[in-house]
């Protein structure tokens, strides 16, 4: 977009050199200006985690034991180590690789399910009034205390793994999207049925629309409880996945692959919130940031 | 507007005998009593009242929202059954989709018709302009103003052609500013299309200024107190 200032130019001189009209420097400006906010935010955040990575770095080097003990508390420098030699190995690439592989399939399903029922529960009361109790009796046990009667529903290892991960986050995105489904401004419907609409566009045009912001709420929490799940029942029943590399690292006194497995799983787990804000910006293109 | 209109241009209201009551935890509340009110084909006919008259309730009962406990509310001699697109809408509160962009929200109810979407396109395009709203076309509505959402409202409710326009204080959250030039706009597009509009409003000027005819509400149980015809040259479209 032209500036304000390059009409005021004579004629002749913005015909020959379009481009450095604005000079370089007062677009720097107003793009600094523009982003301060954004900018100040990145340099905070950049130094408080330098800060953090020096704080560990003297704890550790120190063996610093005050109440909490971190003798045995790898480095920074030494998880490094073991990060570069993990990244040549193809097993850990592997366990890295299932749990990413469990956490879709769970997650996937917990939606495809999750997300219809919960547009039909606040649809239908008759569905609601059925299905609700159910759902509220088996909502609060954790997805760990299913782990020892999924070991016993599920054939192999593999899918009760996933099957943990798919109830985890299942009733987040069930109840989330029930939620939105309540929070309808009626106005809208009613100004729908007056344009015509029938209940099929109805529940198409205003209910899901106007439900999708709960519905990527009850998505970015059930990712993160997928990840808690996913976690708790690979260190239990595991074999393979990343919690059960971190376990297993414990067991064999490599304390620096216990570190690595935990900023693997935290890294993981933010790539795949930011994967669903994406996702939810592009569905809701209406929404502010 | 002519191309977008099918039907010839009738749409007479008649209510008569009505009443209807809200059934609460104490009881039912009579909300409305022993009302009869008719629009002529063409009419801009007011309906003005205290809050909490019955207003919107008669209102809501002509778009087919609410049933009447006694009486009948017919279009052309039909009776009201149910919402219906000959029956446009305004509300207070703009209800706009805000999910969707100004001209999908006037689109709206011709996507509901089945009219394909390059028509529909055209069509919608051609209503905005007439409402001076075309630069606005790819706009989602929270970043509208408030008389322009209204704006918005009122040419989608219009966008099928609907025999009747049905207005719940529109611009009852307007600046006083904003509301004299809404009620222009209002009284422009009435005269253009020839529909038959009731509206609804707690301000007599406003009754007054827009209308042929104005009825006036009393409240506990709610009723007609008075019909009050408007000679032209008190109104604001002879001007
Ligand atoms: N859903 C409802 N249930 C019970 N009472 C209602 C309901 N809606 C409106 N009323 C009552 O009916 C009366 C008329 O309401 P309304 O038609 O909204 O008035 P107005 O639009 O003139 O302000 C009021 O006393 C109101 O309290
Ligand atoms: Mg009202």
């Amino acid at each position: 977009m032209p500036s304000a200032g390059a009409e005021t130019k004579p004629a002749v001189a913005s015909a020959m050199t379009p481009g450095p009209t604005p000079s370089f420097a007062a677009l720097a400006r107003r793009w600094y200006r523009l982003n301060q906010a954004g900018l100040r935010a990145a340099v905070i955040g950049a130094i408080s985690l330098a800060a953090f990575l020096v704080v560990w770095h003297l704890l550790t080097t120190y063996r610093v034991v005050f109440f909490v003990r971190f003798v045995n508390v790898p480095t920074p420098l030494a998880v490094y180590a073991s990060f570069t030699k993990a990244m040549h190995d193809p097993k850990f690439l592997m366990h890295l690789l299932l749990s990413c592989r469990r956490i879709f399939i769970g997650f996937s399903l917990a939606a495809i399910v999750g997300v219809p029922l919960g547009l039909i529960m606040g649809r239908f009361k008759l569905v609601h009034e059925a299905v609700f109790p159910v759902a509220e009796v088996l909502r609060p046990i954790p997805a760990i205390a299913w782990v020892p009667m999924a070991i016993m529903l599920w054939p192999t290892n593999e899918q009760s793994i996933v099957f943990i991960t798919f109830l985890g986050s299942f009733f987040p995105i069930l109840v989330n999207t029930l939620h939105g489904m309540s929070l309808v401004d009626p106005v809208l419907v009613r100004a729908a049925q007056c344009l015509g609409a029938r209940e099929r566009s109805i529940f198409r045009e205003v209910y899901f629309p106007a439900s999708l912001p709960h519905i990527f709420t009850g998505l970015t929490v059930g990712m993160g409880v997928a990840w808690v799940s996913l976690i708790a029942a690979e260190m239990i029943s595991g074999q393979y996945g990343i919690g059960y590399f971190t376990w297993e690292a414990y067991s064999l006194v490599q304390y620096a692959d216990i570190a690595l497995g935990m900023i693997a799983i935290g890294v993981l787990g933010l790539a795949s919130s930011l994967l669903i804000r994406a996702a939810g910006r592009l569905v809701m293109p209406w929404r502010p940031k | 507007m002519n191309e977008v209109r099918t039907k010839p241009p009738l749409g007479r209201i008649e209510v008569s005998n009505f009443s209807l009551s809200y059934e609460s935890i104490d009881g039912a509340v009579q909300a409305v009593t022993d009302t009869r009110i008719h629009v002529d084909p063409g009419e801009f006919v007011s309906i003005v009242g205290p809050s909490g008259c019955g207003k919107s309730t008669l209102l809501n009962a002509v778009a087919g929202f609410l049933k009447p406990t006694t009486g009948v509310v017919t279009v052309d001699g039909e009776p009201v059954n149910g919402p219906s697109a000959e029956r446009g809408m305004v509300f207070q509160q703009y209800s706009l989709f805000p999910w969707k962009t100004v001209r999908e929200n006037v689109e709206f109810g011709l996507k509901m018709r089945g009219m394909p979407r390059s028509q529909r396109e055209r069509a919608a395009r051609t209503l905005l302009g007439l409402a001076g709203l075309e630069a606005f076309e790819k706009h989602y509505p929270e970043r509208l103003s408030g008389g322009m959402k209204q704006r918005v409202g009122i040419v989608r409710a219009l966008a099928t052609g609907p025999k009747v326009l049905l207005l719940d204080e529109p611009f009852g959250a307007l600046d006083a500013q904003t509301r004299v030039i809404m009620q222009q706009i209002l009284t422009n597009m009435w005269q253009r299309l020839k529909i038959s509009v009731l509206f609804v409003t707690h301000d007599i000027d406003e009754a007054i200024f827009l209308s042929d005819r104005v009825y006036c509400m009393t409240a506990r149980p709610g009723s007609i107190k008075a019909e009050i015809p408007i000679p032209l040259d008190a109104r604001g479209s002879s001007r």
